[in-house]
């Protein structure tokens, strides 16, 4: 039995504060760059919220390995890819249709230079998961990093571990890609 | 008479329905590419406003923060 002293102890518990100022600045700073990937890489906002949680937590435990090299938003895209694709491996959630990126693209690349129309905002979000969902992983992580515009065709390049040109010609094919599979949500 | 008002009927149900679609058109937006929409998804995208209270607990549970070495902080790391 709950002793009631305890319980109302537990109510009045003031909010926790953060360990740092340091952890509390890389949260305030990268806290929406980190969630918004996660979301739309995991297609799941519960598991974008565990995952972001996740990704600041390993990075609170290895704030004395970080060196400074790379700038704080890419030590967390880092962390956050690697956590986000060891969830999506073991889930085995992935929406892939194989192979199915460079068939829409040849099918629909004429027509994908027109604008993205977007008539509704209400279930803008949806058309844009489903969207994503039928990318391959490497095509929809890609895209989601060059939304980031604080990092570079270089920093994402060392992100995925590929070269700048390699990610400059995967991006083409992968913003086709989107827009005629957008266009076919509509 | 009747076949007048008729015409009529479908002229304001024409009407009307071509405002609804420039009242849709003007709601909405273009993007010219994907990163311009993600872009614009990132920022209406909210990140759950209890995250950080959870967040600062499970810190909490963990312990302090490890410290950096001697020789990183030398070094300025």
């Amino acid at each position: 039995m709950t002793d009631p002293a305890e319980g109302a102890e537990l109510m009045e518990r003031p909010a926790a504060a953060w360990p740092s100022d340091e952890i509390a600045g890389l949260y305030e700073q990268h806290q929406r760059a980190i969630y918004y990937l996660a979301l739309r890489f995991l297609g799941d906002s519960q598991r974008a919220e565990d995952a972001t949680h996740d990704v600041f937590l390993k990075a609170f435990r290895k704030l004395d390995q970080f060196r400074g090299e790379s700038s704080a938003r890419t030590w967390l895209y880092r962390i956050a890819i690697n956590h986000c694709q060891n969830l999506q491996q073991s889930w085995h959630h992935r929406h892939v249709l194989p192979n199915s990126d460079d068939a829409i693209w040849e099918m629909s690349a004429a027509k994908t230079d027109s604008p993205l129309r977007v008539l509704e905002t209400k279930e803008l979000g949806q058309r844009i998961q489903q969207t994503l969902d039928r990318l391959s992983e490497e095509y929809r992580l890609l895209l989601l990093l060059v939304a980031d515009e604080e990092l570079s065709y270089e920093q994402i390049g060392v992100l995925v571990g590929q070269s700048t040109d390699a990610v400059r010609g995967k991006l083409h094919r992968a913003r086709k890609t989107f827009a005629a599979l957008f266009e076919q949500s509509a | 008479m009747k076949q007048r008002s008729k015409l009529s009927q479908e002229q304001t149900q024409n009407i009307e329905h071509d405002a609804l679609q420039k009242t849709r058109l003007q709601a909405g937006q273009e993007f010219a590419t994907a990163d311009e929409l993600l872009r614009f998804d990132a920022a209406q995208t909210a990140v759950p406003p209890h995250l950080a209270e959870r967040l600062k607990e499970s810190m909490a549970n963990a312990g302090p923060p490890p410290r950096r070495s001697w020789w990183h902080r030398l070094l300025g790391h």
